[in-house]
């Protein structure tokens, strides 16, 4: 690779170099008084445009630095926030549980639900206390929500309980006021993926508004009188002049569950423990 | 007065050394190792000039640095007028054709830049100052003589660059 060097010195060049030091020289001894103005001047002519110029570069950068910081930071947050949300939820949870522990007039025990990652966790729940605690088989299993479900079986510190969802899960059922009685079992009795409960042998001639209350009416004696069970949605069959039977919004959803309280005595009447939190 | 279209060229060339040293300034890292393509710009320019016009660059770019760093006024413009000169009058004593030369002159001249600066404005002494002609201006002239080569090869046509040895 060559260049094409064909430039020498001449007299003018030198002549040119030694007025330039000269000058620079004179720069470089003069008080600032002198040579301020100076570059004042060059900095607001020559170089106003090629300092806005790297003021504007200067600024894109920051920029991209800034937003990179912002979404770093808001991923942070958003994590943050999701995990706030969950323990929010849990906290306002174990509160209502807390409230709920301290209105139960009965006999009873705190457990904490020990999901299991089988696809059959939504019908049965395992919980962490057992015959250590008091609890026995067909003990009602209540959140502040309502009715969970029921003690199938009982160990030294763990239990296991069917929810509502499961096949040959069978509930007392009533109006608030009495009104009205029934049987709630899970729609159609398919079990897993069970979204609703169904109120059966409801005379025909009663007509239950969408978004009644329903609770347990505490007969057979396994449940107490007075846990919300769930409100009516609407008519899902009727054999005519016979029985209606009604489509029932459960209270209580599997996935939410994570502590309850086990009822050790079914006798109790819970009508204005529930009452009153409907009333808040 | 009329440029030739060879001095419209590397006049542009020069130019665009100008913008792009203020326009990626903050993209080129650490001040003290990125490349000076301001310096990288006189330089290209004192090569394809004559001494006396590449000293009067070299005086007016000192003069624009000097006006930024309000310490040491005319030092800057010491430094570049007799970089500007040597490196035009260096062009006829050594032989220049060579890219591995060319590279040698921008790591040079960014090195004997900052030695003048440097000294005429006061800035740095002892330590400090050989630490900075050491390690830190050679650092700067080897990032500015690549820029430098990246430069010629890309406007080769522009600058005359032959690519044949």
């Amino acid at each position: 690779m060559t260049f094409t060097a064909e430039r020498y010195a001449s007299r003018g060049d030198t002549v040119a170099f030694v007025v330039c030091i000269v000058l620079a020289v004179i720069a470089r001894i003069s008080p600032p008084e002198v040579t301020e103005p100076i570059a004042a001047t060059i900095r607001g002519t020559v170089l106003a445009p090629l300092l806005g110029l790297q003021e504007f570069a200067t600024d894109q950068k920051n920029s991209r630095l800034r937003y990179s910081t912002i979404l770093l930071e808001r991923d942070s947050l958003a994590i943050i926030a999701l995990f706030q949300d969950a323990l929010r939820e849990e906290n306002d949870r174990l509160r209502a549980l807390v409230e709920l522990r301290s209105r139960v007039p009965v006999e009873h025990v705190p457990a904490e639900v020990l999901h299991q990652s089988l696809p059959t966790d939504g019908l049965s729940l395992v919980l962490s206390a057992g015959s250590r605690q008091g609890v026995t088989p067909l003990s009602a299993v209540i959140v502040p929500e309502g009715l969970v479900g029921v003690v199938r079986s009982v160990d030294a510190n763990s239990s296991v309980a069917v929810f509502w969802a499961h096949p040959e899960f069978r509930a007392s059922a009533m109006a608030l006021d009495g009104s009205l009685y029934g049987n709630v079992e899970p729609h159609s009795g398919r079990g897993l993926g069970v979204q609703v409960l169904e109120l059966t042998g409801v005379r025909f001639g009663e007509d239950i508004a969408a978004g009644t209350p329903i609770y347990t009416s505490g007969l057979g004696g396994v449940y107490p009188r007075g846990v919300p069970l769930g409100e009516i949605l609407g008519v899902a069959s009727e054999r005519a002049g016979w029985e209606r039977t009604y489509l029932v919004r459960p209270a209580v959803h599997p996935a939410s569950v994570s502590h309850v309280i086990i009822l050790l005595d079914p006798a109790a009447d819970l009508r204005a423990v529930f009452a009153d939190s409907a009333d808040q | 007065m009329r440029l030739s279209a060879g001095a419209a060229k590397m006049t542009a060339v020069v130019v665009l050394l100008l913008l792009l040293h203020f326009a990626l300034g903050p993209w080129l890292g650490d001040r003290r190792t990125g490349p000076d393509l301001l310096l990288l710009g006189l330089m290209v320019y004192a090569m394809r000039t004559s001494p006396g016009r590449a000293a009067v660059a070299g005086f007016a770019l000192g003069l624009m640095g000097d006006s930024i760093t309000v310490v040491g006024f005319g030092s800057g413009a010491i430094a570049h007028t007799c970089v500007g000169y040597l490196v035009a009058w260096g062009r006829a004593i050594f032989f220049t054709d060579n890219l591995i030369v060319s590279a040698g002159f921008f790591v040079g001249g960014t090195w004997f830049r900052d030695l003048l600066l440097l000294a005429s404005g006061g800035y740095l002494w002892g330590g400090a100052l050989v630490w900075q002609l050491v390690f830190w201006s050679l650092v700067k002239g080897v990032t500015t003589a690549l820029v430098g080569v990246a430069v010629l090869f890309v406007f080769r046509e522009w600058l005359n660059v032959r690519m044949s040895e």
